[in-house]
């Protein structure tokens, strides 16, 4: 491979970078110089660190390693998905909705991949297999972290609106129907927007690693290209996963609508 | 007269604190009960467990002497009108929310029907091509009123239909919800407005402590 290789000196001038951001916070006052120092030093421990773990699980390349690491991904994204949704159940009533709408939505966009059009050999070859995993798994959560909170969010605001149409014989479904529709839609925009955008305004970082280390950028783009159709299908299946299991979570057996937590829910009103 | 909706030892506990404490009632084909009392006395919370709309702790709802629990809620639900406090219009126009119950049935309520139902609780058809949104309290309190009256429900259980309205229009809504009674429905209307509650001219109760305490039998 032909790269230019960043030796750890070089490396460390590069944080002359994040000086600049902090040094441009205190000046116009943002008051952002401890999340910028805090920010800059936590990412690069952290990718330091999966550096080395990536070492070593290529080194050692076991099935069992690989889906170690990978199970571990995708438990960070399902905790990080069902934490802090404003008006939504707590993180752990949302964890295991979360990692079910998470896994199957990688699920779907990367087994196909793997079979048919980059086949690997061994089927843990944790070099594809550990990355392009991560891409999914980073996408689902998001699309689920948006899901999850503007679903909970709308069945807050109109709680009055949802239970009138309880009222007036609508299904759970049909009740919140509007929501989850905005809500699955706003989640997948950005991924939309982003299949319309790309290689207009930026070449995504896979397709930019890939020239940078060495392939040819014709391969480089079909790579892209996979992983943007792949990144389509993630949001749309695990957004469509998240709506179903948060409006399950809203409403009891008995097609009861049931805000979680505290809210100054209707049913106290006398 | 044979029993529409009954409310059968009706307990609701939230956080803690019980709401609605083994209260019962039973409304009849035809007949009017108001139920009065504080704010926060419970009678609202009462009324939303008699549409199925809250869990409740323990007690049955009964419709036509069958078990709520037994019957498909949507189906309860079609047969039983519940109108919330200041109840909210749906997005569209005044047609669109009075022909919304049929249509969540995948249903077309037929335009001289909308009309009819406009008329009956005071209304005309120009509002039919009015934006629901834009109306006032009484106009959208009656426009509910209608959307509600589209499932010919067999019992109408309104919550507080005239807090919101002048005194002439609160007068006139509750002369529409007579007319729902005499039409032979079951209504059941909660007030904290004791005059209200008497210009209903049905059964009275106070709502306290969580029970139904009656006051007058009615004439």
């Amino acid at each position: 491979m032909s790269y230019l290789e960043i030796p750890l000196p070089r490396l460390v001038v590069t944080l002359g970078l994040v000086a600049l951001a902090i040094l441009a916070s205190r000046w116009k006052r943002l008051d952002l110089e401890r999340d910028l120092a805090w920010g800059a030093l936590r990412g690069a421990v952290q990718l330091l660190a999966i550096g080395h773990v990536l070492l070593l699980l290529f080194k050692h390349e076991r099935p069992e390693w690989v889906a170690l690491a990978i199970s571990g991904m995708l438990g960070v994204a399902a905790a990080t998905s069902a934490r802090r949704v404003e008006h939504g159940p707590s993180a752990r009533t949302l964890f295991p909705y979360a990692l079910l709408a998470i896994v199957l939505g990688s699920v779907v966009a990367l087994a196909p991949v793997f079979i048919f059009v980059v086949p690997l050999h061994p089927m843990y070859e944790a070099r594809y297999l550990v990355p392009i995993s991560g891409m999914m798994i980073a996408s689902a959560m998001n699309v689920v972290a948006q899901v999850f909170e503007r679903i909970f969010a709308a069945a807050h605001a109109h709680a009055g609106e949802i239970e009138q149409l309880l009222a007036l014989g609508a299904t759970p479904e049909q009740a919140l129907a509007r929501h989850v529709r905005a809500s699955v839609r706003a989640a997948m925009i950005p991924t939309i927007n982003s299949l319309l955008t790309v290689g207009l305004v930026a070449l995504p970082g896979m397709m930019t690693g890939q020239i940078v280390s060495g392939t040819a950028p014709e391969q480089a783009v079909r790579y892209q290209i996979v992983i943007l159709y792949q990144l389509v299908a993630v949001a749309a299946v695990s957004g469509v996963l998240a709506g179903e299991f948060g409006r399950r979570l809203l409403f009891t057996p008995h097609a009861q609508l049931r805000l979680p937590k505290r809210a100054p829910a209707s049913d106290m009103r006398a | 007269m044979p029993s529409a909706l009954e409310a059968r030892d009706i307990r609701v506990i939230r956080e803690g604190r019980t709401l609605v404490d083994g209260a019962s009632l039973v409304v009849s084909y035809g007949e009017k009960v108001a139920i009065a009392g504080p704010s926060g006395s419970g009678k609202s919370t009462f009324l939303r467990a008699m549409a199925t709309l809250i869990p409740i702790d323990s007690g049955h709802v009964l419709l036509d002497g069958v078990d709520a629990i037994a019957l498909p809620p949507t189906r309860f639900r079609t047969r039983i009108a519940y109108l919330p406090q200041a109840p909210p219009m749906l997005p569209g126009t005044v047609a669109d929310n009075v022909a919304a119950g049929p249509a969540l049935r995948g249903e077309t309520l037929a335009p001289e029907r909308q009309i009819e139902l406009l008329r009956a609780v005071g209304l005309d058809e120009a509002f039919l091509t009015r934006g629901a949104n834009e109306l006032s309290g009484g106009e959208r309190q009656r426009v509910a009123l209608a959307r509600a009256l589209a499932n010919e429900p067999k019992v109408l259980l309104l919550d507080e239909p005239t807090a919101a309205l002048d005194p002439e229009t609160a007068l006139q809504v509750i002369e529409l919800v007579r007319s729902m009674a005499t039409a032979g429905r079951g209504v059941v209307m909660v007030t904290h407005i004791a005059a209200h509650a008497e210009a209903l001219s049905g059964r009275r109760y106070v709502f306290q402590a969580g029970k139904l305490v009656a006051v007058a039998e009615g004439p």
